[in-house]
């Protein structure tokens, strides 16, 4: 399916009064980045289906097999080193027309990577989805048989499954209380970018600093005997792993560079793209084997890693702050030596854009459903400060942000670290891309989440200073101690159940199981404090099943898994001869994601207010009421929704409830303690969770039955429940200690494109801005796209292809939502300012 | 019997004799590129469907 093309009769003026952004920036854009824009594949699944023509890449699942199975009597990390190697030596690569930057993960442009060590149960499902299979589909379906043959039982999660206790694996594999997978085999991988991307150190810097790691420790090994030298051989073999991978990164680098020369010399006749192969080729043969030099190395050592690194794992969020370690170049090539004019810049800014939109692998169907429209959360980090406090915005960061609206791509999406020295000239260009309603940048209070990053981990403040988004919302170090070299997506939270068991003793009616402990009957409970003495139960039992599972996977990650090239650029590993993943050594950055967690504070304020206060009801109507997911009881249900106080009002009997709630997890985050011994905070947030978990979560005493859609933020109001306007919306969530409550707390807020146009419009935005920041709510972000917009793109798909919406950390392209979530976006409130 | 050395698309490496690489063009519904992928020049052509004698 193809959008329809710009109009070339409507005039740009005529384009901006519809407000039809994504013609405007087709008319504007290059021709370069226009055809490359045009000629990606989305991977993001559709819903839940990916699009026709997409399939699943054979090549790198079958070399990386074959030469695992070859060196089979290597020990674990030279074995998955080698067969990596064989991969970047052998995979086919490819250099589309008319690009500037090159690195992809996969064979072709419209295929998705398999990860085939990860989860023999992730393994399986690729023969339930129809049209992914390459033809000749019998044959590819053989050789996806021979591969599933071999990995069964010895990938990573089969490993971890094997020891983990046997109840909290039954329960964590009903799909009903977590997702994700306890394996750094699909991680988010926060990267050292202190230590590498600083235009300081190419692959032959750190592999020369190995060796001289290797003799020191030979040296030791051939002394005086003893137990203290024995670890050393383990360090020995990480070492000459990460060499390995290494030195085949700078070959696979090499081998574009081969595509580019042969190109160049042989296949091309336009003399201007001869010159650019060979730009590609001189870009190629430089980095990642030594420091960049300009804009398009650094870029270019940025994508080949970020590509390489999700050859050895299937990284599921792509963290970065690319003005920050970009800018310096950026500034030297267009302002200083004028190397480079602005339009070549742009070019190059909107294609290392483009090139992170079109990387996408396998995922199976909840994580599809989980992340509708994407591959994963490409959040990239903007703006902010640098280590000594001062502002670190700089040229390219608006650069970033004006190109953006140029190419609209829904992934990567950019997340701004406001603080209170940002120029006005860098928030109006923020400004311009809400406006052009593409969802982002979503805001991030730094002085808080600076704050934020020290309170929990104890992160010295140079070092906070430092943070990118590692997913969607967390804040993260990229310092040798602070960075966190994989979080898992497994400590992610359906919190909805934690109301839903304190209300049915722990039974859960929609998987048919004891789940949570008993709490007691709830029918028999007789004051609110007792329902929440259960909340709390349910609430310590359901995270610390999450956490000990994950917590398992990580310790025996290194033994299980283990990543030589993230290694490799990890200067804790290298100094220490360590896989990146083992703890030693790290601060811990830990955080549980939150799923439909503002269903709590409203169900438990609902029946304090109408059962224990008002006495409308008993326990015992409610909990038949629930049991028969509201049918017969609509009248009741309604009372429920409407005379029940809701979260988002700035009304404190509900308000309370969920301080109290947050407070109460806040102190078990600091009980449970991660493999660096450090916290456990939450970050209540839901990608597109709120619908896949809709057909999970029982009936609620908010009033939602199963099958409704949850409320889409972590702390935003339900939708259409906050009814006082958006200053009280702000104060409700202002109410939160955004230090000391939890880790992040996303808010999602619908503004009126009508009301943001023009100055007016934005000088309104400037004010609600600087509310937001008083109160100090450390995220938002904002939909501006009007519901006449959404319903004609329900209507005509076609012809919307370009419309982007933002979904909850991250935005999408509107048509490739589910229905469900669509109308979920048209019924969040317009707020009026 | 044809090898990979008998084929257009077949680009001998020069500073690793003995071994080169397949570089073709393909166009899919969405772009144009070349790709390239490792071949000995002595690799048996004969089931190849993209083989064109040089
Ligand atoms: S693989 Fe086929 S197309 Fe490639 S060089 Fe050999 S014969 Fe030619």
């Amino acid at each position: 399916m193809t959008a329809e093309p710009a109009k070339l009769d409507v005039s740009l003026q005529e384009h901006e009064e519809n407000q039809e952004w994504w013609w405007i920036a087709e008319k504007k854009r290059s021709k370069r980045l226009d055809y490359l824009r045009k000629a990606v594949w989305k991977k993001g699944a559709l819903g839940g289906n990916y699009a026709p023509g997409i399939k699943v890449d054979l090549e790198g699942p079958k070399l990386f097999t074959d030469m695992w199975n070859f060196w089979k009597f290597d020990p674990i990390i030279m074995r998955r080193a080698k067969a990596l190697a064989h991969v970047f030596d052998n995979i086919s690569i490819f250099i589309t027309d008319h690009s500037q930057i090159v690195g992809y993960w996969g064979s072709a442009p419209h295929t998705i990577s398999w990860r085939v060590d990860g989860a023999s149960i992730v393994n399986e499902e690729l023969y339930n989805e129809p049209g992914i299979m390459p033809e000749p589909e019998e044959e590819s379906l053989r050789k996806v048989a021979e591969i599933n043959d071999y990995w069964a039982g010895q990938t990573a999660v089969d490993k971890v499954a094997r020891i983990l206790d046997p109840e909290d694996a039954v329960k964590f594999l009903s799909g009903a209380i977590g997702w994700g997978a306890p394996t750094s085999a699909y991680g988010y991988s926060g990267k050292n970018y202190e230590y590498y991307l600083k235009g300081e150190r190419g692959f032959e810097d750190i592999i020369a600093d190995i060796e001289d790691h290797i003799a020191e420790a030979e040296e030791k090994t051939i002394g005086t005997p003893g137990p203290d030298i024995l670890h050393i051989y383990d360090r020995i073999q990480n070492w000459e792993a990460m060499i390995t991978v290494l030195e085949a990164a700078i070959r696979f680098a090499n081998r574009y560079a081969r595509l580019a020369r042969t190109m160049a010399e042989h296949l091309e006749t336009d003399e201007k793209r001869k010159e650019e192969l060979l730009r590609i080729a001189e870009t190629c043969e430089r980095v990642p084997a030594k420091a960049p030099r300009n804009l398009q190395e650094s870029f270019q050592m940025d994508m080949l890693i970020q590509t390489m690194c999700r050859f050895e794992a299937s990284e599921g969020a792509w963290p970065a702050r690319p003005d920050y370690y970009h800018g310096p170049f950026y500034e030297k090539d267009v302002l200083q030596d004028k190397t480079l004019t602005e339009e070549e810049a742009t070019d190059l800014i909107g294609e290392f854009m483009i090139r992170a939109y079109e990387v996408g692998g396998f995922g199976p169907r909840w994580a599809r459903e989980g992340m509708q429209g994407i591959t994963g959360t490409w959040v990239w980090t903007i703006g902010g400060v640098k280590p000594d406090g001062s502002d670190a915005c700089n040229a390219l960061t608006t650069a970033f942000l004006r190109t953006a609206r140029l190419i609209r791509v829904s992934n990567p999406t950019f997340a701004f670290r406001w603080h209170p020295k940002v120029s006005d000239e860098v928030m109006r260009e923020c400004f311009e891309c809400i406006r052009h309603g593409l969802g982002y940048p979503s805001f991030r209070h730094d002085p808080i989440l600076v704050a934020n990053c020290m309170n929990w981990h104890g992160h010295p403040v140079e070092e906070a200073r430092t943070w990118v988004h590692q997913a969607c919302m967390s804040p993260c170090p990229t310092t040798k101690n602070g960075v966190q070299p994989f979080r898992m997506a497994s400590a992610t939270a359906n919190c909805a159940k934690m109301v839903e068991y304190a209300l049915h003793n722990g039974y859960d009616h929609v998987v048919g199981m004891q789940m949570g402990p008993q709490t007691g009957d709830a029918r028999t409970f007789t004051d609110f404090e007792q329902l929440f003495d259960a909340w709390t139960r349910q609430m310590q039992w359901l995270l610390s099943l999450l956490v000990r599972t994950v917590n398992l996977g990580r310790y025996k990650d290194a033994e299980f898994y283990g990543r030589p090239l993230l290694s490799g650029i990890t200067e804790r590993a290298v100094e220490r001869g360590i896989d990146a993943v083992n703890p030693e050594g790290e601060r811990g950055n830990c955080w549980i994601t939150g799923f439909t967690w503002v269903e709590n504070a409203d169900s438990l304020a609902a029946v304090k207010k109408l059962v224990f206060d008002d006495k409308k009801y008993t326990m015992d109507q409610l909990i038949t009421a629930l049991e028969s997911n509201w049918d017969g009881y609509e009248q009741m249900r309604l009372d429920f929704v409407n005379k029940a106080p809701k979260w988002g009002n700035d009304d404190d009997y509900v308000d309370d409830i969920m301080l109290r709630c947050l407070r109460t997890l806040a102190k078990h985050s600091r009980v449970m303690r991660c493999t660096s011994n450090n916290t456990w905070p939450i970050s209540p947030q839901n990608v597109s969770g709120n619908i896949h978990y809709s057909s999970v979560v029982g009936a609620l005493p908010n009033g939602r039955r199963l099958g409704d859609a949850l409320y889409d933020g972590g702390i935003s109001p339900g939708p259409g429940l906050d009814k006082k306007g958006p200053t009280a919306v702000l104060k409700s969530c202002g109410k939160i200690d955004h230090v000391g409550d939890g880790r992040a707390f996303l808010l999602n807020q619908r503004l009126s494109p009508t009301q943001m146009a023009g100055e007016k419009g934005y000088q309104l935005w400037r004010a609600y801005m600087r509310t937001w920041a008083d109160l100090g709510l450390d995220h938002i972000q904002f939909n501006m796209v009007s519901d006449k917009t959404l319903r004609a793109a329900q209507k005509d798909p076609e012809k919307y292809q370009e419309v982007i919406v933002r979904v909850a950390g991250y935005s999408a392209h509107f048509v490739d939502i589910s229905r469900k979530t669509q109308d979920n976006i048209i019924q969040r409130t317009v707020q009026g300012i | 019997m044809s090898t990979c050395s008998d084929c257009k698309s077949f680009f001998p490496r020069e500073d690793e004799p003995g071994k080169g690489d397949c570089v073709r063009r393909v166009v899919d519904p969405r772009q144009a590129y070349y790709t390239t992928k490792p071949k000995n020049p002595e690799d048996d052509a004969s089931g190849c469907g993209e083989f064109q004698k040089r």
